[in-house]
């Protein structure tokens, strides 16, 4: 009777917060006669049971059932106890299910795999049955908790005895303290949860018959609270009738002992009820080290997916970034061919029939080569952009004063009567790409060189600077120059400061410039005054690696 | 010594291109026959006397080839390739005229043995001083590779 009513406290106290349903077990054995005698004893403490003969059926049940207890066999054809447990503790829904495996006798490996595994606790087949339901029930106390470290880990063991007679409490404080435990004493129920609430407490005696709030009440409300409910309590009452006991178990007690008895049982109980603590923290504590393993685990796992997922994104980007360059290459090459018919043989109409045209018609074919030719710049210059993006980046030690020289030279010599000066600092390096890095000084130098044409004396400047401790190369002109309020539509193909009739241009050159910069890790960007000339700096790291815009 | 009229032979799909090609030459000054293949089998054919120029006389070669790298049939790269894979065709002068700039197209283009690399531009003024500059140079500056065993020296 005992036994049941304590099963039944447990059982209550475990499931008090899933209302009136009855605490499920699952036994997973492969010998029927245990099974069914477990399942009998479980059934009789009032636990709801289902069974299965094996580790495969037994995690079926596990998913589709979701018992609060698992018991299982260690030793089975097929999936083993301790597999069965590692497999529940792999699943998220179940992983919190507490187990129990059930080890053959005079297997001192047992306890350590058993843990090993994550089961909550182990029990020898051949114990009494009681034991097997005591494990359970400690089992279940401790499952649904996920407390911190209690008191009983560090410091010493703290009992709190709660009686109003000040003569009884004396007693047991100096017998505890006999056995080395740390007593605190308090004379009504009242003040020991306030205590409770203040200090950790490894494990509670209680008067039954207080005035003032009762043992049955005071223990009521320890139960309720979550941080105290833990806390192994034993009731005290000077009653020694069974129903005393059981009512005293029924409001959430762990034990029961007489005031009569003599205090080695006391002390008895008191040691047994702390060990079954120490054993739940520790089963919690290696419980919570595995979860934490594991979820340490998922979370590498997790990074690992998302990194693999990132980089599959990046991938497809990079694809589909590569597919849309190729398509507008080929469109621009194929653009191109019928440009040079138009082109062509409006040429040719001027040539061959000059006499046959007036001069409005003449006009009008002019413009159609003009366009047609402005149409062949547009298309060669979206082709670089096109490049700038698409080629393999080579970067290496390139002498970038010299490719600045050698563009001034070009720019001289296609207008030798102009007036410009071209100031052009010596032994500039940049790790970059050659071929790249000359598209970049191309574009920069020529807009120098068209912005200044209107100034009488043009000085076209190129250098290094230090812009926020990074070295950064420009390009300056005494030039036009732009009002800075336009200077972030710059860099974006298409966007012109200027009338064509002003200064031609596609609008596409320094946005080829940003993406070749872009490209090797650098960045672009620009200052100007109307009327005061421009300046282009860029960055080119040398140790970043480029990427994609 | 150079021949009289050395014969051209261009290879490309574009009628507008052939006619401005051969206004082009033509505005140069350069009044050789011109043989147009609209596609790299044509262009085969007349090479090694095949198909539907199986009546040719193969060593009756052009002095210069002006081939283009999309062709329907067989591609101007696989041109060149037979081209130089046939011992009596693989020192023909072959200059690519075509419209990409792609740095795949020049480079193999190079390895397989191009003589030249040209990018037709838009502006037929400057196509025209294009075909100019490349008719003096390969048909009365460049020295051609002799005709071994041919009859056709002068």
């Amino acid at each position: 009777v005992y036994v049941v009513a304590r099963g039944r406290d447990l059982v209550r106290q475990h499931g008090g917060t899933f209302a009136e349903e009855r605490t499920t077990i699952l036994v997973i054995d492969d010998s029927t006669t245990f099974r069914e005698k477990l399942r009998e004893a479980l059934e009789q403490t009032g636990y709801t049971a289902i069974v299965a003969p094996d580790g495969e059926e037994g995690l079926r049940l596990a998913a589709t059932r979701r018992p609060n207890g698992i018991i299982v066999d260690c030793v089975m054809p097929g999936i083993d106890g301790s597999t069965v447990i590692r497999r529940i503790r792999l699943d998220a829904a179940l992983r919190r299910i507490p187990c129990l495996l059930l080890t053959g006798s005079d297997d001192l490996g047992a306890e350590v795999r058993a843990l090993d595994s994550g089961a909550d606790g182990f029990v020898r087949k051949e114990a009494d049955m009681q034991v097997i339901l005591a494990r359970l029930a400690a089992a279940l106390r401790s499952a649904p908790t996920q407390r911190d470290e209690t008191a009983g880990i560090a410091g010493p063991t703290r009992v709190l005895a709660v009686d109003d007679s000040v003569t009884y409490l004396n007693e047991i404080a100096n017998v505890l303290r006999e056995d080395g435990y740390d007593v605190v004493l308090s004379c009504s129920g009242e003040e020991a949860i306030e205590m409770l609430a203040a200090q950790a407490i490894d494990c509670i005696l209680l008067d039954l018959l207080m005035p003032g709030l009762g043992g049955k009440e005071t223990c009521r409300r320890i139960k309720a609270l979550h941080t105290t409910r833990d806390i192994p309590l034993i009731m005290l009452t000077a009653l020694e009738d069974q129903a005393a006991m059981i009512e005293g178990l029924g409001t959430g007690a762990d034990d029961y002992i007489s005031k009569s008895s003599e205090f080695d049982v006391l002390r008895a109980r008191v040691r047994a009820q702390i060990r079954r603590k120490h054993f739940e923290d520790e089963n919690r504590r290696i419980r919570e080290q595995l979860l934490r393993r594991e979820l340490e685990a998922a979370e590498a796992r997790a990074a690992r997916e998302l990194a693999e997922t990132r980089a599959a994104l990046v991938e497809e980007l990079e694809s589909k970034n590569r597919e849309l360059e190729a398509f507008s290459y080929s469109v621009s090459h194929d653009l191109r061919a019928p440009l040079r018919s138009i082109d062509g043989f409006s040429q040719a109409l001027l040539e061959d029939y000059t006499e046959r045209l007036d001069a409005k018609g003449q006009n009008y074919l002019r413009r159609v080569v003009a366009a047609a030719q402005k149409m062949g710049e547009l298309i060669d210059d979206l082709l670089q952009l096109s490049r700038a993006g698409r080629a393999e980046l080579r970067r290496e030690r390139v002498d970038v004063s010299a490719i600045a020289l050698a563009i001034a030279t070009d720019l001289r010599s296609s207008a030798p009567t102009r007036v410009a000066t071209f100031e052009i600092a010596e032994r500039l390096y940049a790790d970059a790409d050659p071929r790249l890095l000359r598209i970049v000084l191309e574009n920069l130098f020529g807009n120098a060189w068209k912005f200044a044409s209107t100034t009488a004396k043009a000085v076209i400047e190129f250098g290094a600077t230090h812009v926020d401790g990074t070295p950064a190369y420009f390009v300056r002109d005494n030039g036009v120059g732009f009002s800075m309020a336009y200077a972030a539509k710059l860099f974006t193909p298409f966007q012109r400061l200027h009338s064509e009739a002003e200064f031609p241009g596609t609008g596409i050159g320094l946005a080829t410039v940003r993406r070749i910069v872009e490209r090797h890790g650098g960045r672009t960007w620009a200052e100007s005054c109307v009327g005061e000339g421009a300046t282009f700096f860029w960055t080119l790291p040398t140790s970043k690696p480029g990427s994609r815009p | 010594m150079t021949r009289k009229n050395p014969i051209i032979l261009l290879v490309e799909d574009n009628e507008d291109d052939v006619e401005l090609t051969r206004r082009a030459f033509e505005k140069a000054n350069l009044l050789n026959e011109l043989v147009v293949a609209r596609n790299g089998q044509e262009a085969l054919d007349y090479l090694f006397a095949s198909g539907a120029r199986a009546g040719r006389d193969p060593d009756d070669l052009p002095h210069l080839v002006l081939l283009d790298l999309k062709l329907p049939l067989v591609d101007g790269l696989e041109v060149l390739r037979r081209i130089r894979a046939d011992d009596r065709t693989k020192r023909l002068p072959v200059v690519i005229l075509t419209s990409s700039r792609e740095d795949k197209d020049i480079l193999s283009s190079y390895d397989l043995g191009a003589n030249s690399y040209l990018r037709k531009p838009v502006d037929f003024a400057q196509f025209t001083d294009a075909a100019r500059q490349l008719g003096l140079y390969w048909l009365v500056l460049n020295e051609p590779a002799p005709r071994l065993g041919g009859s056709s020296r002068d």
